[in-house]
């Protein structure tokens, strides 16, 4: 088990390196001139040639790649990821302001979808082929199909429309005043949480209904089990490794990946960040975040590993 | 008993009138407590983007400037409630010499920095030598502006003194500049760039928080140089790139203006809602949507093409048809159609482009591609910025037009980063849609980017004759002398179409009727100090 973390653990740092490469050669390479944008604004304005080889020594993208490279490793060794080239504050810092919302919108997504999505796609697998398969069906699949921003946008016209009320437009965390908290949260986390519980639900339904046709499951149907000792007690614990594979994957996608729902909600999470950062060509903090999501993948990847053996006792860790 | 009705009926006459006056006075009293500025609350508004920095001198966008501006003043500034007449801000009054080459300007000595520290002459001479001739590594995006001044002088405290070339008919509109905040000199001379990320200015109101992608606020400034103002405690942005989130916060109260535009169907069904408790201020805006041809790339280094282009385009009928989605409307030359320097519509009307026949200006299109070789007409490409509103829509109609002679032209829409990097920098397109906005009708403002060499001049297209236009426009003190040049110039640009202008923009700015004496002028630059605005009760 030691040998296997600790392998995994070193395992990372050529998966991280191969990402900050990987991240740095494309902002490097794709159009646009993060000078140009800074000087232009958005009517272009009347710029120098000379401004503009100011701005870039200034902003130290005048040096060549590699050393621009090499300075950008150092820093991210002593947890030093720059500084923004639009906001000339520290990356950590701009990072530090959003991460608490997206986390709470993750977690909070993350509990909504696991409490919808393995009830009802147990019960889904339970009861095949009946008006409650058909039932859960259509609304996971209403889930997958419709996208969230839109659900998010139905849902800020319905209220606007109908009680001439809109989610405020401020975050407030939890601590600070919990109940301004829950009525701007509680819509993106409701809109986020139906389409993750839509994927669970699915996976949730196929993977116990894979398990129910073991042969373990006919034994203790043979035994005179009764059906919820079977499902939940046998069933439900085996067909769970693939669902928390996808719950894993799921939460580490939603820290930077909710950039549409993050704009129709007015939150200023981790989502709009990166996208904001690309079209600024914003390279310290792309690269920063690009970095910092790669690592909570890794790292939630990690831990779902580490419980597969809860799960299933057979697995060995080598 | 004649005597006594004739009594009755003067006591009557003078009950009545009594009642009447009485209730006259009442009536106006009420009028008045009911628009009596009321002091106190906070203004909530939304915008659609974070601003690059805080430093309006290194920056064009109104993500800059709608947020900054109530924290600064300037040397002068464009009448709020008068557009465009000029007026002072820390200038109490100003003289130029009859030769055109010196502008002196009396300061106002009360004013004080937020610090506390007084703001003087030096500050002014300080912000403008910034301006002017920016110290090696400062970034000055406009000195372009003010070629015609040759240096800047501060005698005493409260006095300053601009000494120029060459005359400048624009000087006074570009000092009036939004843009142009006064810093204290003390910081200016420690960082140059420190306005990129701090706040140290003069205005109505100081910096209370900034969170980038989130909130910006300003509090009261109970230091402030004008006596009882500003009204408002304090004021506060939501930032939300998304135009439905913004007007849905509009809908349900979260927000009281959006001060930059709203499209027609958003701003319908905010009135429908919500009716006399929301007022719209429609104003035309002093910003154009267009084409820029590369006259570098074949086949548009021939001028029958580029006209054949313009011609294809039926403006008519494009502003009738564009306006309910995008809010482009007016069709006009290259200065803002109704404005003081507009061409006149029946000299607009005899230019390529711009005939009421558009069947006419059609054959007369195919007629010069068959005589320029492209009979059966050609492809091309119009890059274009990713924004739908109004970039995509409008490259959408401008393309069944040219379709319409032959033409086929791709719509390739860019990242904002690419599209700049393309139009501006590299020359990379053969045609792209560029709009120019400004802060004024200033035609050194408008025009400047069809002269030969100006980093605006995205067509990269060089004229001497033009360029000869443009100088002799920028000095003429005489106003007959310079319309006439400034007409001369739009008809150059427009006969030989170095640039294709669509339509001109019309604003909506949509607040709840609670929010007083704010007045839309034609810019979204301007008049967003919210000095003299308040809110009434609900």
């Amino acid at each position: 088990m030691r040998t296997y973390v600790v392998t995994r653990l070193l395992l990372i740092v050529p998966t991280l390196l191969g990402v900050a490469s990987l991240v740095f050669v494309i902002m490097r390479v794709i159009p646009g001139d993060v000078t140009l944008l800074i000087l232009g604004g958005d009517q272009a304005g009347r710029i120098d040639a000379s401004q503009i080889a100011a701005l870039k020594h200034r902003l130290g993208i005048d040096q060549p790649l590699l050393t621009q490279f090499g300075t950008w490793l150092w820093g991210v060794l002593r947890f030093d990821f720059g500084t923004s080239l639009w906001s000339g504050r520290p990356v950590v810092e701009e990072l530090l302001i959003r991460l608490p919302l997206s986390l709470e919108l993750a977690l909070a997504a993350t509990i909504v979808s696991v409490l919808i999505a393995i009830p009802f796609g147990m019960l889904a697998a339970v009861r095949q082929d009946t008006w409650v398969d058909y039932l859960v069906r259509v609304i996971s699949i209403g889930g997958l199909a419709i996208p969230s921003f839109w659900v998010g946008i139905l849902v800020i016209l319905f209220l606007v429309i109908f009680f001439g009320w809109g989610p405020p437009l401020e975050f407030t965390p939890p601590w600070v005043d919990p109940w301004a908290n829950f009525q701007q949260m509680v819509w993106p986390i409701v809109t986020v949480g139906y389409r993750y519980a839509a994927v669970t639900t699915r996976m949730t339904r196929s993977s116990v209904l894979e398990v129910l046709r073991e042969d373990y499951i006919r034994t203790a149907w043979a035994k005179g089990l009764r059906e919820r000792a079977i499902v939940i007690r046998h069933a439900l614990k085996n067909a769970m490794l693939p669902v928390i594979t996808l719950i894993g994957t799921e939460f580490a996608f939603l820290i930077g990946g909710l950039v549409v729902t993050e704009t129709v909600f007015t939150l200023n999470g981790v989502g709009r960040f990166v996208v904001d950062a690309v079209a600024h060509r914003d390279y310290p903090v792309v690269q920063a975040l690009v970095f910092l999501i790669a690592l909570g993948f890794v790292i939630v990847n990690l831990l779902v590993d580490l419980t597969y053996a809860w799960f299933d006792p057979r697995i060995r860790y080598r | 008993m004649a005597a006594g009705v004739r009594r009755h009926q003067t006591l009557f006459v003078v009950v009545a009138l009594a009642v009447l006056i009485f209730s006259v006075v009442e009536a106006n009293r009420a009028l008045q407590a009911a628009e009596a500025p009321r002091r106190g609350g906070v203004l909530l508004a939304v915008i659609g983007a974070d601003p690059p920095s805080l430093d309006p001198h290194q920056e064009s966008t109104f993500a800059n400037i709608q947020l900054v501006a109530p924290l600064y003043s300037t040397l002068l500034q464009i009448d709020p409630y008068s557009y465009p007449r000029i007026i002072g801000d820390v200038a109490t009054e100003w003289t130029i010499s009859p030769d055109g080459l010196t502008y002196a300007f009396k300061i106002r000595q009360e004013v004080r920095f937020h610090d506390g520290s007084p703001l003087t002459a030096a500050d002014v001479k300080a912000t403008y030598d910034k301006i002017v001739f920016p110290p090696e590594g400062v970034l000055s995006i406009r000195k372009n502006a003010y070629t015609a001044v040759e240096r800047i002088e501060a005698p005493d405290p409260s006095r300053v003194v601009f000494k120029l070339k060459f005359p400048s008919a624009s000087l006074l509109n570009n000092l009036a500049s939004p843009w142009n905040v006064i810093y204290p000199k003390r910081y200016l001379d420690r960082d140059p760039n420190y306005f990129k990320t701090n706040v140290m200015g003069s205005g109505p109101f100081k910096l209370k928080a900034y969170t980038r992608g989130a909130t910006f606020e300003g509090v009261r400034n109970p230091d402030y140089v004008v006596r009882d103002r500003p009204y408002l405690d304090g004021y506060k942005f939501f930032i939300s790139p998304e135009t439905s989130v913004r007007a849905a916060a509009i809908r349900s109260g979260r927000a009281h203006i959006e001060f930059r535009d709203l499209p027609n169907a958003e701003v319908e069904a905010i009135k429908k809602q919500l009716g006399d408790k929301i007022m719209v201020q429609t104003t035309p805006m002093t910003g154009q949507f267009g084409i820029a041809i590369n006259s570098t790339a074949k086949p548009f280094t021939d001028v029958r093409v580029r006209k054949a282009l313009t011609l294809g385009l039926d403006r008519y009928t494009a502003g009738k048809v564009l306006y309910g989605i995008t809010g482009l409307k007016l069709v006009g030359g290259l200065m803002r159609p109704g404005s003081e320097w507009a061409l006149p519509d029946a000299e607009l009307q005899k230019l390529p482009g711009f005939w009421k026949d558009a069947e006419k200006s059609r054959a007369e299109a195919r007629r010069l591609l068959a005589e320029a070789g492209y009979p059966n007409g050609f492809k091309a490409v119009l890059k274009n910025r990713n924004v739908k509103l109004p970039y995509q829509d409008f490259a959408v109609f401008a393309i069944q037009e040219w379709r319409k002679i032959g033409v086929e032209v791709e719509n390739r829409p860019l990242e904002t980063a690419a599209w700049f990097n393309d139009g501006q920098n590299t020359g990379n397109f053969e045609l792209i849609v560029a709009p120019t906005v400004e802060y004024m009708d200033d035609p050194d403002q408008f025009l400047g980017r069809y002269v030969t060499g100006s980093t605006q001049n995205w067509g990269r297209y060089s004229d001497p004759g033009l360029d000869d236009l443009f100088a002799r426009q920028a000095r003429a003190l005489d106003h007959a002398e310079r319309d006439k040049l400034i007409r001369e110039i739009q008809k150059v640009v427009l006969e030989n179409a170095y640039y294709m202008p669509g339509l001109w923009w019309m604003r909506n700015v949509v607040h709840w009727a609670k929010v007083k004496n704010y007045v839309a002028p034609p810019s979204h630059y301007t008049n967003q100090k919210l000095q003299d605005v308040w809110l009434a009760g609900d």
